[in-house]
């Protein structure tokens, strides 16, 4: 072993040693922080002055504001039932029908599409997703609506025997806006956003798992069912959860179309009103303080329920994609 | 199931020819949809999109007018408003990934942005309506673009995120290994490999933010003339559309529809051009 | 001195003298969490000689290599216990610059790390953040650092291209090159062969048996020809301990311990 004693030229030329600015990593690192941090004020600043806005609201008509259906700015007297109802009956008729056409669109995509036309279509549905909702709006009330009350509502309310039920759950006026109108747009809205979800998840699905339930001599529909569906089971109730909480905030869209009534909707065809289009309509012609505070009101009832439903997507969809 | 070797396979192939079937429905029920709108668009879009509406203001009803004011004021908004959004949203993002990996407080965080990236864009603008406009007496355009970065910040840290967490460790090992510190080697390194990445995400939260009208309504409110003072009501797009559609004249309408088309257009394109940035740099 | 007859010594560490040691580490433990990696290592490296760490996956070598220059403090749990001196200076003392140290010890990994900007800019980029050169300066010292890592003729037309557009082999030879552009004391190399097709591998071997003159070099190794090839001294570690350390000849030809002995002529491992 022989030791080479010169000094090494590496050292000898070595240059003084401090990195510039080594001392912005803990300022580097606080900056992000507060960034991060600002995310997280900023909810709970939604919270709070919701809840604060909200508060003469509640103080005045106390447990009423949410059973009652009543909102009369005339007579300052102010329920969320009705709007609630609107809320959740319309983006439950979305869900329906977004529910079934999203699946069969993931499926398609993952499944059966031809390669060459998986990239035009994939971009296809996902334009659907970035359409800005105003449009759906104008959309929905300008050529949906007309079209809609001639080929669908009329048929359907010609033919409703008197004194059925069909009957009591299609009178309305046959212009075409209303509440199955407005989740017909919804649905067409929050369709993009579960499909591609979904398509994600059954993408994470190992492909031997498919490819062995192929090899066993499965059609698609039983590989489906019995395989990816089950394996994606959890994921996909979130991306489900997540659609919903999308329909459930939206606003113009259904603000153009839904008719615009308070009180609770007497049948699909009936207009109604939601939380968001009823703030949307009146938030900015609001005078009294109890009218801007009880829309506030409103708005707090609807975070929490789009909160609560978006957290159970969120944590459904992320122990998928932990799985 | 009772598919049992030498059973009729009769039903299982009806089943199976009824599930591609309605595959096959299910997708092109959805692209009838975007074919539908994007129609309507052009049809009843593409004869209000003259010189005028580049050139001149929201109109009184019945007189000659454009979208001038409203186009600026939303340019205004959303560059105001993307600015914060970037700043706020690649810092957040590159915490996320960078600094709260495992952390819980890092769960939290990402966990509250993903909510916070679906939450109603109204409510968005009920706070923003609560913390600047009421008690700084009075609509503005800064509001607006305020809440707008709040809708947009959401979606920015996501996607710093995800693409940053996809940069390899050894990249930042190797940088730390030359005795860089750390901040140089997030902004010089990591940033600079996940660039593509990130510009997709700042394209789509754009793409997002340009069509949002509901927070806007009480935030930007309108202005009928040309202004470039933010601090006072803004005239923006997706407001006057909205006005404008549901009025009874005809030539607002048109005007709506022509905007429609414009802000319809900005958003797909974007859209369009992000999603193809995000796959560059996969060829390479 | 044949160590195969009886009770052959459980670790056997050669003692260089201290004139000619560069980096020693003295009792060193090592911490993933809970998880203890390494157990009181001491061992020291020459000044101007390659010193190679071979033994099994998972044996603690990388680990080793990596508290050299602190890496693992960029992760919250792992801890080094011990010294590790440099010049007889403790590099684990916490009032040592960490970024500091690694300017002082560089390192190549195992797989090739160019950064995402040109050829030029991956090389002065350590450099411009020790040292403000001028434009001149600057192109000498990247063309001197392309030179040693003998990789100047293949790219000096296209110093402009992107690191990324270079092969495999040209890119580890671009992350030596560097690493040696901020003029490190100690060169630590993290198996840099073990991703590269064997021509590829012979001219980064020629690189580091010419880089050897300047440089303290410790490389750790899967390959034990690689390690037999190109070091002077050798270390074997097993399950977190440094079971033999000697002369690289002694220790292939020769070695003291039934551990070593057995791992080298390929009884397990």
């Amino acid at each position: 072993m022989t030791a080479v004693a010169d000094r090494p030229h590496a050292a000898a030329a070595a240059p003084p040693r401090s990195a510039f600015g080594a001392a912005f990593d803990k300022g580097f690192e606080i900056l992000c922080f507060s960034a991060a941090t600002f995310l997280l004020t900023a909810l709970g600043g939604i919270v709070v002055s919701l809840a604060i806005g909200g508060w003469p609201a509640f103080q005045a008509f106390g447990f009423g504001f949410f059973t009652s259906a009543e909102w009369d700015p005339v007579q300052e007297v102010y329920g969320s039932a009705g709007a609630v109802a609107g809320t959740l009956i319309s983006a439950g008729l979305a869900l329906l029908f977004a529910l079934p056409l999203s699946f069969g669109i993931a499926i398609f995509l993952v499944e059966l599409c031809p390669p060459i036309l998986r990239r035009p279509i994939g971009t296809a549905v996902e334009l659907l997703a970035g359409i800005p909702s105003i449009v759906y709006g104008m959309w929905g009330l300008f050529v949906f609506a007309p079209w809609f009350a001639k080929h669908v509502q009329m048929p359907i309310m010609m033919s409703a025997q008197p004194g059925t039920l069909w009957e009591k759950i299609t009178t309305g006026v046959p212009n075409g806006a209303g509440i199955l109108s407005a989740s017909i747009i919804l649905a067409i809205m929050i369709l993009p956003f579960i499909a591609a979800t979904m398509r994600e998840l059954l993408l994470t699905i190992p492909a031997q798992v498919r490819e062995s339930a192929y090899g066993l001599g499965s059609t698609t529909f039983e590989v489906v069912r019995k395989v990816s569906i089950p394996y994606v089971r959890t994921g996909a109730i979130g991306a489900v959860m997540l659609g919903l909480g999308r329909a459930l905030g939206e606003t113009m869209a259904v603000t153009f179309i839904i008719g615009n009534a308070h009180g609770f909707p007497t049948s699909v065809f009936a207009s109604g009103s939601t939380i968001a289009s009823t703030i949307a309509n009146e938030f900015a012609e609001a005078t009294g303080v109890l009218h801007t505070s009880s829309l506030i009101a409103l708005g707090l009832v609807l975070f929490i329920i789009t909160f609560v439903v978006l957290a159970l997507a969120r944590l459904l969809i992320g122990r998928q994609a932990n799985l | 199931m009772t598919a049992v070797i030498g059973a009729p396979r009769l039903s299982r192939r009806i089943g199976e020819g009824a599930f591609l079937t309605f595959c096959w429905l299910a997708t092109g029920i959805a692209i009838l949809a975007l074919a539908a709108i994007l129609w309507s668009l052009l049809s009843q879009g593409i004869g209000g999109l003259d010189l005028d509406i580049f050139t001149k203001s929201t109109p009184a009803p019945g007189s000659e007018g454009g979208l001038l004011n409203a186009i600026l004021g939303s340019l205004m908004m959303c560059i105001v408003a993307m600015i914060g959004a970037v700043f706020i949203g690649v810092l957040a993002g590159t915490w996320l990934s960078e600094f709260a990996r495992d952390s819980q407080y890092g769960k939290v965080i990402r966990f509250l942005n993903d909510v916070l990236l679906s939450a109603p864009s109204i409510l968005i603008g009920l706070f923003i309506y609560e913390i600047l406009v009421a008690p700084l007496g009075g609509f503005s355009g800064l509001a607006g673009s305020v809440a707008l970065a709040l809708i947009a910040a959401p979606v920015i840290t996501r996607t710093t995120e995800d693409v940053l967490r996809l940069q390899p460790i050894a990249l930042r090992e190797a940088s730390v290994a030359l005795g860089a510190p750390v901040w140089s080697t997030i902004l010089t390194v990591i940033w600079k490999a996940a660039q593509g990445g990130m510009l997709t995400g700042a394209l789509l939260a754009f793409a997002r933010i340009s069509g949002e009208t509901a927070p806007l309504l009480f935030t930007a409110l309108n202005n009928q003339f040309l202004s470039l003072d933010m601090t006072k009501p803004t005239a923006n797009l997706p407001v006057v559309i909205f006005n404008f559609a549901l009025s009874a004249y005809d030539d607002w309408r048109r005007l709506a529809w022509a905007g429609a088309l414009l802000i319809a257009a900005t958003v797909l394109t974007v859209t369009i051009v992000a999603r193809i940035l995000a796959r560059e740099p996969r060829r390479s | 001195m044949n160590a195969q007859l009886d009770n052959p010594p459980e670790t056997a560490v050669l003692e260089l003298p201290p004139e000619v040691v560069k980096l020693a580490i003295k009792d060193l433990s090592f911490f993933y969490g809970q998880k203890q990696a390494l157990f009181d290592v001491s061992v020291s490296f020459a000044a101007n000689a390659v010193t190679a760490l071979i033994g099994p996956s998972g044996c603690g070598k990388s680990t080793l290599l990596r508290v050299l220059n602190r890496m693992y403090s960029l992760y919250p749990g792992q801890r080094a216990q011990g010294q590790v001196l440099l010049d007889g200076e403790d590099m684990l003392s916490p009032r040592v610059d960490v970024a500091t140290l690694r300017a002082r010890v560089g390192m190549v990994f195992q797989k090739p790390t160019p950064f995402p900007m040109s050829i030029f800019d991956n090389v002065a980029y350590g450099v411009k953040l020790y040292e403000k050169l001028s434009k001149a300066e600057m192109a000498n010292r990247v063309e001197d650092s392309l030179r040693r890592a003998a990789l100047w003729d293949e790219v000096k037309d296209k110093l402009k291209e992107s690191g990324l557009s270079l092969s495999g082999g040209q890119q580890q030879r671009l992350c030596v090159a560097r690493g040696i552009a901020v003029k490190p004391e100690v060169l630590l190399l993290d198996e840099p062969a073990s991703a590269l097709d064997p021509i590829s591998t012979a001219r980064l071997e020629e690189t580091i048996a010419e880089l050897k003159r300047d440089y303290t070099i410790v490389i750790v190794t899967h390959n034990m020809g690689q390690a037999a090839r190109l070091s002077d001294h050798t270390g074997f570690m097993y399950l977190g301990k440094l079971i033999e350390f000697g002369e690289t000849e002694q220790l292939f030809t020769n070695p003291v311990t039934t551990r070593a002995r057995d791992y080298i002529t390929g009884r397990f491992g």
